[in-house]
């Protein structure tokens, strides 16, 4: 519970942070269109306010949108009649600001409050996808069903006729297996960088180049494509074309494609979860020695490097060892050779396995000397069990309690990315995202960001707490007051 | 004593690096341990108690060493052992060890059954479900209900006198021949004190193994010791049985302890303290240790360290007050009505034991 209240709390202070603080105009200034626009003063201001209303700042009116929603006679869509000025009253008491364009047309605009702005938020973050979303003017016939179907690849899927997407649960070859597309969080719109696509799509859609393949439509055709059938989600009667009917039978047609590479927060992950292996296996090991062979040389040499990476920035060992990984032809750009070549990831694996081993060693080491000097480890002694038994039997189990207890939130912050590592070797991952849109004025991808970020680390907090709970008998999880 | 000497210990020499200085805990102690015998090791803390016993087992901290001296055990002198798996042999199974603080001595993480059976199935080589068994059986020894329920229990679910009879079962799992209780009521309570000291007194019978008490709790002494050791700054000052030292001892430093029993304070009286602090072990120490802080010291105190004297068969002091040449000092009145006065107050004897 207070897992969700900490999660609350942090993603509201972002928004609050992010919607007041930072001054409106910085978001265009990255925005190409506006110098298309420049001089063309309504179409400015009414463009802005377009992009202020997509991304939840404030809500806009144009006159023809309150005739619209007022449905009023056409005398209304024309500057100055006595209908509109009438609807105009009704908005300015709702608190709404009237303008004029030069034109003589009206727009209202209203700043949401703070309180508005957390609640949006929270309100669209969860979508659920169910048969009455689709509602479709020129198709009043659409179905409205959930059923169980055989997929294009012969397996079994749970479709939907009237939902927003085509498939609601089905099976694939990639990772995690089996997908769903009941639940979908909605963080708002990206911009001005990647514009248009939702910003939790940007970080998992695949990138780089098409992957065709023969596929076969249910209408029969076969043809060369890209299109990821479990991906397609309806599109209106009013834009579907030609193209379009001869591939699919219903409206289901709105499809993303296959792409070659993965995703930023696969690749990442991939670094991240590689990184983390190879640093484990390397410091446990050489924490428990060091710790056995307290004060002898092993020990002062893993001393040495420990201070000595701690003491080294990071950025300088990074160029240092990038240098290094050149005179070994290693490529010091990721995109010299791409996802698919394996010498891609050599250099960055290990640096973030070296960069995360000093901090691990030493506690590694901490955590045995401070059992080995414990008293049950002196009677283990008396009771003449080897030093061997002493350590299988004894200490280990104990200092491996708080050594798992970090494992969950190390695998799982992997996925957050290494900020300076992959802005060195220019890696499309997900640790240079926060940075980029930070600099960009990204407003929704910031709050996607630390919503993640945020929810990840509360989870593995959890996570390694119950793991925890799980090896040491001394906690355990149903006792009160023991929640997060 | 008709009973035959179990263990010997002769001029056992122990000095430690201390941050590039040597110190020298033990300083030349020679001890005869007879068989079945309770001996009482008394002496204020820093004084080698523990670093002496502890030569027994090879259990000295790593920066500690034996220099000199023997310990003859079973024929054999146990400082030949070099190895730790020539020790273990000996450590748990002959000479088995009681430490202080029974809420640290188990490991937290391991169950109680474990933790005793790992030790049966060490030493005694038997199977799993054997070792079950008699760990139950020992569990019942030691005064544990439900034992067989308890066995999977974790130590934080123990009370503090309930672990130390546990470490007691697992100590004498093995049914050793020597058992060191290191101050094994120190950190608990009165009542459970004067259960467990209790509890140790019926397995000796028992099982008939001999004991080493290690305490500054003179009426711990009183209740169980046959013999007792004083310890001062490194090395033993005089050794007899109980009666002998508590109702005629012959070195000043006995007097100024046995004076300092709270016991014998009367009310609207001070305490008695023996002033002055213990010598440094890091220097050499050139005479009677005790003659900074004697007030019966003598010229001779300060230039030679005095041999052993022996008082009577089982009776040693070292002190040059029992050489013929020595004026004849009599012990402070405290000493000399110990008796009367402990004998009119039976809470002495009985203290620990209700």
């Amino acid at each position: 519970m207070r897992a969700v209240v900490s999660l609350f709390i942090v993603v509201s202070i972002a928004i609050v942070m992010v919607f007041l603080l930072i001054p409106r105009d910085r978001i265009f200034e990255n925005d190409q269109s506006i110098s298309k626009l420049s001089g063309k003063k309504d179409l400015l201001a009414a463009y802005k306010l377009g992009k202020l209303k997509d991304l939840g700042y404030l809500d806009y009116k144009a006159q023809k949108e309150i005739c619209e929603i007022n449905q009023a006679s056409k005398d209304c869509f024309s500057a100055g009649s006595s209908e509109i000025n009438e609807l105009i009253k009704i908005y300015e008491k709702d608190g709404y600001t009237i303008n004029k364009t030069e034109d003589g047309f009206y727009y209202v605009v209203k700043d949401y409050k703070t309180s508005r702005l957390i609640l949006n938020f929270y309100s669209n973050l969860i979508k659920i996808d169910h048969t009455g979303v689709i509602k479709d003017p020129n198709n009043l016939e659409l179905e409205r069903k959930v059923y169980f179907a055989k997929d294009h690849n012969g397996m079994l899927s749970i479709k939907c006729s009237g939902c927003e997407n085509q498939y609601l649960l089905y099976f694939n070859g990639s990772f995690p297996f089996i997908h769903q597309n009941f639940i979908k969080l909605n963080f708002g719109i990206s911009y001005p960088t990647y514009i248009g696509l939702n910003t939790f799509s940007v970080i998992s859609n695949k990138q780089g180049e098409l992957k065709n393949k023969e596929i076969t439509f249910e209408t029969g055709t076969t043809a060369k494509s890209a299109i990821n059938l479990h991906s397609c989600t309806y599109k209106m009667t009013e834009a579907i074309d030609d193209l379009d009917k001869a591939k699919f039978v219903n409206n289901y047609a709105k499809c993303t494609s296959n792409y070659t590479d993965p995703s930023m927060i696969e690749v990442s992950y991939i670094m991240g979860i590689l990184s983390l292996v190879f640093s484990y296996l390397i410091s446990i090991p050489l924490g428990v020695v060091m710790a056995k062979e307290r004060g002898k040389l092993i020990d002062k040499i893993g001393i040495i490097y420990v201070n000595l990476m701690i003491a080294v920035p990071s950025l300088a060992f990074i160029f240092f060892v990038r240098n290094i990984g050149s005179l070994f032809k290693l490529p010091d750009k990721f995109s010299q050779l791409g996802f698919t070549d394996v010498r891609s990831y050599i250099m960055p694996v290990i640096i973030l396995t070296l960069l995360s081993t000093s901090s691990l060693i030493i506690w590694v080491r901490r955590y045995m000397v401070d059992q080995t000097n414990s008293d049950y480890v002196k009677f283990a002694k008396a009771k003449g069990l080897s030093e061997k038994e002493i350590f299988n039997t004894h200490i280990l189990k104990n200092a491996i309690i708080p050594i798992v207890n970090g494992i969950p939130s190390s695998i799982i912050l992997s996925i957050g990315g290494a900020v300076i590592t992959e802005t060195i070797f220019a890696i499309p991952g997900m640790g240079k995202m926060l940075p980029d849109s930070i600099k960009a004025v990204n407003n929704n991808m910031v709050i996607t960001l630390t919503f993640i970020f945020t929810a990840l680390s509360v989870f593995s907090l959890v996570l390694g707490d119950v793991l925890m709970a799980l090896i040491d008998p001394r906690i355990k999880l149903d006792n009160k007051g023991g929640s997060r | 004593m008709e009973n035959k000497i179990i263990l010997s210990a002769k001029n056992i020499i122990v000095k430690f690096k201390v941050r590039n200085r040597v110190l020298t805990a033990i300083r030349n102690v020679s001890l005869d341990l007879y068989e079945k015998e309770t001996l009482a090791i008394v002496g204020e803390s820093g004084s080698g108690k523990s670093v002496f016993t502890k030569t027994f087992t090879g259990m000295l901290e790593t920066n500690g060493e034996v220099t000199n001296g023997e310990i003859i055990f079973e024929g054999k002198n146990l400082l030949e052992n070099k190895k730790d798996k020539d020790w273990e042999k000996i450590r748990g199974k002959k000479i088995a060890t009681v430490f202080q603080d029974p809420m640290t001595s188990l490991n937290p993480v391991k169950t109680i059954g474990s933790q005793i059976s790992e030790v049966i199935i060490k030493h005694q080589g038997k199977s799993k479900e054997e070792a079950k068994e008699l760990a139950i059986e020992l569990m019942e020894k030691v005064g544990i209900q439900n034992a067989a329920v308890r066995f999977n229990e974790y130590p934080f679910m123990y009370s503090g006198g309930m672990r130390q009879r546990i470490v007691i079962a697992i100590t004498l799992a093995c049914k050793p021949e020597i058992l060191i209780c290191d101050e094994p009521t120190t950190a608990l309570d009165v009542t459970i004190q004067a259960q467990i000291i209790d509890l140790i007194k019926n397995l000796q019978k028992e099982y008939g193994f001999t004991t080493i008490y290690i305490t500054h709790d003179l009426g711990v002494v009183a209740n169980v010791a046959d013999k007792v050791a004083v310890m001062y700054a490194g090395q033993i000052i005089e050794q007899g049985t109980v009666e002998e030292v508590f109702y005629n001892p012959k070195h000043p430093y006995t007097w100024g302890l046995l004076s300092s029993l709270p016991q014998l304070g009367e009310k609207g009286k001070k305490l008695y303290a023996i002033s002055g602090t213990p010598p440094s072990l890091f220097e050499e120490i050139k005479g009677d240790a005790f003659a900074p802080r004697n007030p019966y010291a003598m010229q001779i105190d300060y230039e030679e360290e005095p041999p052993m004297f022996k008082v009577s068969e089982t009776h040693y002091a070292k002190t040059w007050l029992l050489d013929e040449r020595a004026p004849f000092v009599e012990p402070p009145v405290e000493i000399r009505q110990l008796h009367e006065r402990l004998s009119k107050m039976p809470s002495v004897k009985g203290e620990t034991n209700e």
